[in-house]
């Protein structure tokens, strides 16, 4: 606090000195928030983030190399790895207690609201609505409304602590030539059509053990989640006090794992081996990230027919999923570093940037007029189609719940649904346990 | 026993030792399918040396050596020279205070790092915005430095034991002789005490350098920029890189070994020697 | 006679002078080390007790007294369970670990003792894995046992064993092998985690070589006429081994145990690679369930407890170890 107060009291200083000379005709209008300044000399930035390999990592690289040569503004903005998403985030909360923060942290939304507790973010709302440094009203409307969602904490008054960087969401892949191989012809409209393709699709030798399987249970909370949305489930109740995933859409989403697992029609990976066997046809379905789209390609030996979609829907009119990938914070630092980190964010999120960032990156792009660019649509039509199949259901992403405690709570979802894959406990147990210790630790967290 | 089947028994734990070795360097030359395949292949079909090279590229492998190296050979260095003043002062001195000094060394020998895993990294930090602590807690700034990789293992209690025992075994004869030669302290520990403790003090400087090279945990939590990221962070940070390119990860962790082994080869002999008059674990 | 008392005070005097002026260089010579020690060990210990008293959940909170000890031994539920889950998986860990690396440590330095051709050979491979580092020997290890494309599960193919999970596996192992057997054993009787067990073959590889080397230490001590005199009481091998080298050896024997076992109970590295504590938490130790505490859910006070009482344990430990077993421990 004692770091910041210098610079507000000469800030202050200055608003005074402008007041006096005020006096005069020439007189400028004095900025009415440190989102109105204006950058005076050169300013370095530290952007952490978590894209450890190409092709994301690349294209974050270029993307950086870019704004440092043409914002002329005397901004420089340096890139630093710090490993994946879980170890970016431990870094961060050491470096609260160090305090010695980067200027830009790249980050979940639940994360977000962890580093808030210790007042170190910036509320976006002022530099958003500057009139000088901000977005217009087409800007604002044209990035979609879920990505500003995700950012508004109402744990914290609503404010907008950080903004969409790499977005992306939770898709199922489907291995179309397994499926026809497998005699499956229609694309399962329920989830009860879907288990019996992942039966169908699954192969067993004269022994009964499995040598190929139809599903890839991938041991991430967020795919459980994306299974109880798209049921017509909720992850929160409406008050954000409890959790809604215990219901009755969590508890057939375990069941029929349960189920699966049980027969020999799905199984868990290690790492990400998964993306192999679904290149090589070994696989029919598996949820994942629209962002793995490079990966899986990239293990195709021979070409394969694939696709990427929202899987089956309580209410096909009205698809859910779960919003995946991260935001970017900007952290408190100087009046000036501040403003210089909000026009990367800036920067980053215009339309000819984000649709360069999604061709290269594979993310999301995060404004609706990015499908016009020209470079991305041939990107879509040429090597990508998939991508053009992901953004066409962006819409359905539902953030995930950004309350503190959320961490854990993911947790507490990935140990049960072990529980259940490992035959531990039965889907009714271990759904009502879990649930019971999510709730508690959002208590813990209020 | 027959000497057939001792050389069975040895054989066995041998290869099973010796496997994992074999496995990493393999693995480090097949290609992406090859390290993927089920069943695996004992030897490569085709050998991809390239991905040494595509490893090497990808990281700025020669500076986390350097990082490494430097840390290391100044801990080994401070480490040796603190050890070697504070031993000697316990075993060829006379002074006030002397028991209680030693068992205070004692035990800090004896406390586990957990304890003090937290408050270290919170000393090493500048003071965090917005909170003013009431516990005078020294805030050293030195988070995400050389420093806060050094300083704390300065002083090994351990060290400081292991040299004690060799200047207790120095012949009172000899320091009698030189006090009447007129040589004092300094100049007896200089020209005699140090040059007849080789042995030992090489000793000290192979297990510290084995410590230092291999520290990850202190290291991984009290560093964030890739300039001073010692190899070990590094190649736990590689892996996350590398993903299901497990042939790169092994290629990275085979120089990340490399130097070490041959440090062993070469200095086996004085690490047998060490571990042996002192068995310090991990 | 007054003289000889001038010079008695002379004496005296000298004696004095060089007493301060030793004591001073020897105060100037323990600094360094007294310094460093106490800010990086004496003063973080004190420290971490003051932590641990306060609600200091990411940032520093109100001063709660011995609450947060109270939280983690039984008044939280969740908060205890993974306590005394990490602390009953620390102590399996130790206990499947050394009884284990110690025999076979035992054997081998006992073979590898006797005259052999080769010997050499076999000893610089068995110390190899003692000073590779653990992170990246993990790494390996991770891959030896993966369940597709590793070799483990490819050898054990040909016993007929197949699919096992290893790192990924919370199943005990006797309640698998019961599986197998068609036998339902009771929860308690389930066994330490497959995972945990894949942990424990990492350690006992990783320090191996440097129980032969203690052991191989011990061995050339026992004087050799001490076989010799039994032999021509027509002693056979295993008694020579049972009476002799066995007894001779317990300081050693005594030393690894102790060394082996704080070690064992401090282990961090090699479960941060291997396993990150999981699956179902099976492998998380005090060490991995102190680091989450703080890094991960950033609760610095309740993590600060946990450390504090691990250092309490592993002190209990070893003096206990020290009391009871020393008094077995035949010195030489």
């Amino acid at each position: 606090m004692t770091k910041m107060r210098i610079p507000a009291i000469l800030t202050t200083l200055a608003l005074l000195l402008g007041a006096c000379a005020g006096a005069g005709p020439a007189a400028t209008a004095a900025p009415a928030t440190e989102a109105d300044i204006d950058i005076t000399g050169p300013v370095t930035l530290t952007l952490w983030h978590a894209l450890t390999g190409d092709p994301q990592k690349g294209a974050l690289e270029a993307s950086v190399k870019k704004f440092n040569e043409t914002n002329g503004k005397g901004i420089t903005i340096t890139p630093v790895v710090q490993g994946n998403y879980t170890q970016l985030y431990q870094k961060t909360l050491g470096a609260i207690q160090a305090g010695t923060l980067p200027e830009l942290v790249h980050a979940y939304e639940s994360q977000v609201a962890d580093y808030t507790k210790a007042a170190v973010v910036i509320d976006l709302d002022a530099y958003v609505n500057s009139k000088k440094n901000g977005l217009d009203q087409a800007g604002k409307d044209d990035i979609y409304k879920p990505y500003f969602d995700t950012n508004r904490f109402p744990q914290y008054g609503n404010q907008l602590l950080s903004f969409p960087f790499s977005k992306s969401l939770a898709v199922m892949y489907t291995n179309e030539d397994v499926l026809k191989a497998a005699g499956v012809t229609t694309t399962p409209k329920t989830w009860a059509d879907w288990e019996q393709a992942v039966m169908k699709a699954t192969k067993k030798d004269a022994a009964g053990k499995t040598t190929q399987y139809g599903y890839v249970g991938t041991t991430d909370a967020s795919y459980f989640n994306a299974m109880v949305l798209s049921r017509g489930g909720n992850i929160m109740s409406a008050d954000n006090k409890t959790v809604a995933w215990d219901g009755k859409e969590g508890l057939e989403t375990l069941q029929m794992i349960d189920r699966l697992y049980k027969g020999g029609y799905a199984y868990t990976p290690t790492g990400f081996d998964f993306q192999a066997d679904f290149a090589n046809s070994k696989l029919a379905y598996t949820f994942s990230s629209t962002s793995s789209r490079p990966f899986i390609a990239g293990a195709m030996k021979t070409p394969v027919n694939w696709t990427v979609g929202l899987p089956p829907q309580a209410d096909p009119a009205k698809g859910r999923t779960v919003m995946f990938g991260a935001n970017v914070a900007v952290l408190k630092s100087t009046p000036q570093k501040q403003l210089a980190s909000w026009l990367f964010v800036k920067w980053f999120s215009e339309k000819d940037q984000t649709a360069d960032w999604a061709t290269k990156s594979f993310y999301m792009p995060v404004r609706k007029s990015a499908a016009d660019n020209e470079a991305l649509k041939t990107h879509w039509t040429g090597k990508d189609p998939q991508g053009k199949q992901a953004f066409d259901v962006v819409a359905a992403s539902i953030p995930e719940p950004n309350v503190r405690g959320q961490q854990e709570i993911r947790d507490v979802i990935l140990d049960m649904y072990v529980k259940v894959t490992t035959g531990k406990a039965t889907p009714e147990a271990a759904i009502k346990d879990a649930g019971a210790r999510a709730n508690q630790i959002l208590k813990d967290n209020q | 026993m027959s000497s057939v089947f001792k050389h069975l028994v040895l054989i066995l734990v041998g290869l099973a030792v010796a496997y994992p070795f074999y496995f990493m360097i393999t693995t480090a030359l097949k290609d992406f399918a090859e390290a993927s395949t089920t069943p695996p292949t004992l030897f490569p079909t085709s050998l991809h040396p390239e991905n040494y090279a595509e490893v090497w590229s990808r990281q700025p492998w020669a500076r986390y050596f350097a990082n490494t190296v430097f840390v290391a050979g100044t801990t080994v260095f401070g480490e040796i020279v603190i050890a070697v003043l504070a031993a000697y002062a316990f075993a060829q001195m006379n002074f006030r205070g002397k028991n209680l000094l030693f068992a205070l060394f004692l035990a800090t020998y004896m406390m586990p790092g957990e304890a003090t895993l937290i408050p270290n990294f919170v000393m090493m930090s500048n003071a965090p915005a917005g909170v003013n602590p009431i516990f005078p807690i020294p805030r050293l700034g030195l988070y995400d430095t050389y420093a806060a990789q050094i300083l704390p293992f300065l002083a090994s209690a351990f060290s400081v034991f292991l040299l004690r025992q060799q200047f207790l075994a120095i012949p009172k004869e000899l320091h009698d002789a030189a006090k009447i030669d007129g040589a004092g302290h300094v100049r007896f520990l200089w020209s005699i005490g140090l040059p007849i403790s080789v042995p030992a003090l090489v000793t000290v400087a192979i297990l510290s350098f084995y410590a230092s090279w291999n520290a990850f945990q202190w290291p991984f939590i009290v560093t964030s920029s890739p300039d001073i990221r010692p190899i070990q962070v590094a190649l736990n940070a590689f892996s996350a890189e590398a993903g299901s390119n497990y042939h790169l990860l092994m290629a990275a962790a085979s120089f990340v070994v490399a130097p070490v082994v041959l440090l062993y080869l070469v200095g086996q002999r004085y690490l047998v020697q060490g571990v042996a008059r002192t068995g310090i674990r991990g | 006679m007054s003289g000889g008392a001038i010079a008695v005070d002379e004496r005296a005097a000298a004696r004095r002078r060089r007493l301060f002026g030793e004591n001073a260089q020897a105060y100037l010579f323990l600094l360094p080390a007294v310094g460093l020690l106490a800010l990086f060990k004496i003063l973080p210990a004190f420290y971490a007790v003051y932590i641990s008293l306060f609600r200091w959940d990411i940032i520093q909170g109100a001063f709660r007294g011995l609450d947060n000890y109270v939280d983690i031994l039984w008044a939280n539920a969740t908060r205890a369970q993974a306590f005394w889950q990490s602390l009953s998986t620390t102590f399996t860990y130790a206990a499947i670990t050394l009884p284990i690396e110690m025999g076979l440590a035992l054997v081998v330095a006992y073979v590898l003792f006797q005259k052999l051709a080769g010997r050499d050979i076999y000893r610089t491979i068995y110390y190899l894995p003692y000073v590779t580092s653990t992170v990246a020997a993990a790494f390996v290890f991770l891959w030896i046992f993966h369940p597709q494309y590793g070799p483990a599960n490819q050898l054990l193919g040909v016993f007929g064993i197949s699919g096992l999970r290893w790192f990924q596996e919370p199943d005990g192992i006797f309640q698998m092998l019961g599986d197998a057997a068609g036998i339902a054993l009771p929860d308690w009787a389930a066994g330490p985690s497959l995972a945990l067990v894949g942990v424990a073959i990492f350690s006992i590889w990783h320090f191996l070589g440097f129980q032969i080397l203690i052991f191989l230490g011990g061995l050339g001590n026992i004087p050799l006429e001490y076989y010799e005199a039994a032999k021509l009481d027509g002693a056979s091998q295993w008694q020579l081994f049972r009476r002799i080298t066995l007894p001779l050896l317990s300081p050693q024997i005594f030393f690894v145990f102790t060394i082996g076992s704080i070690g064992v109970l401090r282990a961090f590295n090699e479960i941060f690679v291997l396993t990150n504590g999981g699956p179902l938490d099976t492998t998380r130790t005090v060490s991995l369930l102190v680091f989450r505490t703080f890094f991960q859910q950033g609760q610095i006070g309740l993590g600060s407890a946990m450390g504090v009482l691990l250092t309490l344990i592993i002190l209990a430990f070893t003096v206990i170890q020290f009391r009871f077993l020393e008094r077995r421990v035949h010195y030489t």
